[in-house]
């Protein structure tokens, strides 16, 4: 009788958590081949053409359906085993970090910027949630290698700011009042990485790995810094496809991992907030905290119409995306080289959630 | 007839010489950013994502040219363009590559 009773604990047990499945240590994977996968796949990956780089060129796609792997490709030179670069989807990757520095409290959403970080008390006003939003109001210039002259995000990366971003950040004059105006800037993610530095001080070198990326498993991140040594936030962090959809699965399940809350419900409410105020074009990105979404203010066309309105992103230059879409229980990963606009995320994601959604048939 | 031109020649140089001196510090960066380009994303796609090296030059190439010189034993990485050398050198695992700055190629130097 003991050892029935046993097997029943070990089959209820085995059920629960089979209604969760977590990469732990690896992702179960279970691909699927149904016509609406090889539409997704086809449209991701069209015929490569490596000496005129035009066109759609994904170098990787996941998709993760509720904690498991159910689409797994990869082109060009970038395989499974490949710390692709992220570009600015770092950004989001730096709001989980600070996120982590909330949830032990060593900061909060409303602190100034100058409680932590000298150089911004040029700006005393300005909060931590408001250069979240990308609402600081200084005035930068987020251009890239078609206006390289004034961009300040080429300066910084590349010429004059690369000693110290954030202080060649913190350098620039206020334009508008913070927390009224959406104006996107590498330059306010790199202000958040030198005040983390500033709050930190020994420890900060190994943080983003000691609070987010080894409670996730991630094994193969790099995240480079300045000559200061500050992340780079707004745009240097190279991972594996599987481990940035980690980060994915983390956000779908509202910042929990497995039994522990890494981040504070606050924080994810926050970060999926849309943006209020000045300087948003309807149509254009929704800027939350310091991720991408799909739920307008206003009665305003979402930017991916056809995924569900709770759909969020993080994403960079060149076409990188991390997608997840929590009602469809999708977390979908797009690494690639686009060197010319054309490739259009609705139509992934539209495409992953008929292959790959609640409603999709296998 | 000929006046006029000179003077059109006159006013045209002085605007591009304001012109010129507003953007006197972006100009002075500008010759930078090919260099700076070059050498750091060439590190980073050879040492951090560990890319092939015909990838890596593909990777890097803009509309302007650069060379490109690699250190494969010392991970170090120049490269020159508009007649501007930079150089950036692969750190660790965690800290991947960095642009050195001009303090840096100082200490390097001695």
């Amino acid at each position: 009788m003991p050892r029935l009773s046993c097997l029943f604990l070990l089959l209820c047990s085995s059920l629960a958590l089979g209604a969760e499945r977590w990469p732990s240590p690896q992702w179960p994977v279970q691909l699927a081949d149904s016509t609406a996968a090889q539409a997704l796949q086809a449209y991701a990956f069209p015929a490569r053409d490596d000496r005129t780089r035009t066109g759609i060129r994904s170098d990787a796609l996941l998709v993760v359906r509720d904690g498991v792997i159910v689409h797994e490709a990869y082109a060009g030179a970038t395989e499974a085993s490949t710390p692709h670069l992220i570009w600015s989807a770092s950004k989001s990757l730096f709001a989980c970090v600070l996120a982590r520095a909330a949830d032990q409290g060593l900061l909060r959403l409303d602190d100034p910027l100058a409680r932590h970080y000298a150089p911004m008390q040029k700006h005393p006003q300005v909060r931590i949630r408001d250069v979240l939003n990308w609402a600081s109001g200084l005035d930068w210039q987020e251009e890239y290698e078609f206006a390289p002259l004034r961009s300040s995000v080429v300066a910084m990366l590349y010429t004059r700011g690369r000693a110290d971003m954030g202080a060649f950040a913190a350098g620039h004059p206020q334009l508008h009042a913070p927390g009224t105006h959406f104006r996107y800037s590498s330059g306010d993610s790199n202000l958040l990485a030198a005040m983390l530095r500033e709050r930190l001080g020994e420890r900060h070198a190994d943080y983003p790995w000691q609070a987010l990326f080894e409670p996730l498993g991630i094994r193969s991140a790099t995240w480079e810094r300045d000559a200061s040594g500050s992340f780079i936030a707004s745009s240097y962090v190279y991972l594996t496809a599987r481990d940035l959809a980690r980060i994915g699965l983390l956000m779908q399940r509202d910042g929990r991992w497995g039994e522990a809350q890494l981040l504070p419900a606050d924080w994810v409410r926050f970060m999926r907030t849309p943006f209020v105020g000045e300087g948003v074009s309807p149509g254009g990105g929704v800027p939350g905290g310091h991720w991408w979404l799909n739920r307008t203010p206003a009665a305003q066309p979402r930017p991916w119409p056809d995924a569900p309105e709770d759909t969020f992103a993080a994403l960079g230059h060149w076409g990188q995306g991390l997608y997840v879409m929590p009602s469809e229980g999708l977390v979908v990963v797009r690494y690639a080289d686009d060197r010319e606009p054309g490739f259009d995320a609705n139509r992934l994601l539209a495409l992953a959630r008929a292959a790959y959604g609640r409603q999709a048939q296998p | 007839m000929k006046r006029l031109f000179k003077w059109l020649m006159l006013l045209t140089v002085l605007m591009l010489a304001v012109l010129v001196w507003r953007e006197r510090v972006h100009l002075a960066a500008f010759p930078g950013i090919i260099g700076g380009f070059t050498a750091k994303e060439y590190c980073s796609c050879r040492y951090v994502a560990r890319m092939p090296e015909d990838y890596c030059r593909g990777y890097v190439k803009q509309w302007l040219p650069a060379t490109l010189a690699d250190d494969p034993l010392a991970r170090r990485v120049s490269a020159t363009g508009l007649g501007v050398s930079r150089s950036a050198v692969w750190l660790g695992e965690r800290e991947g590559c960095r642009l050195l700055t001009q303090e840096d190629r100082l200490a390097s130097d001695r």
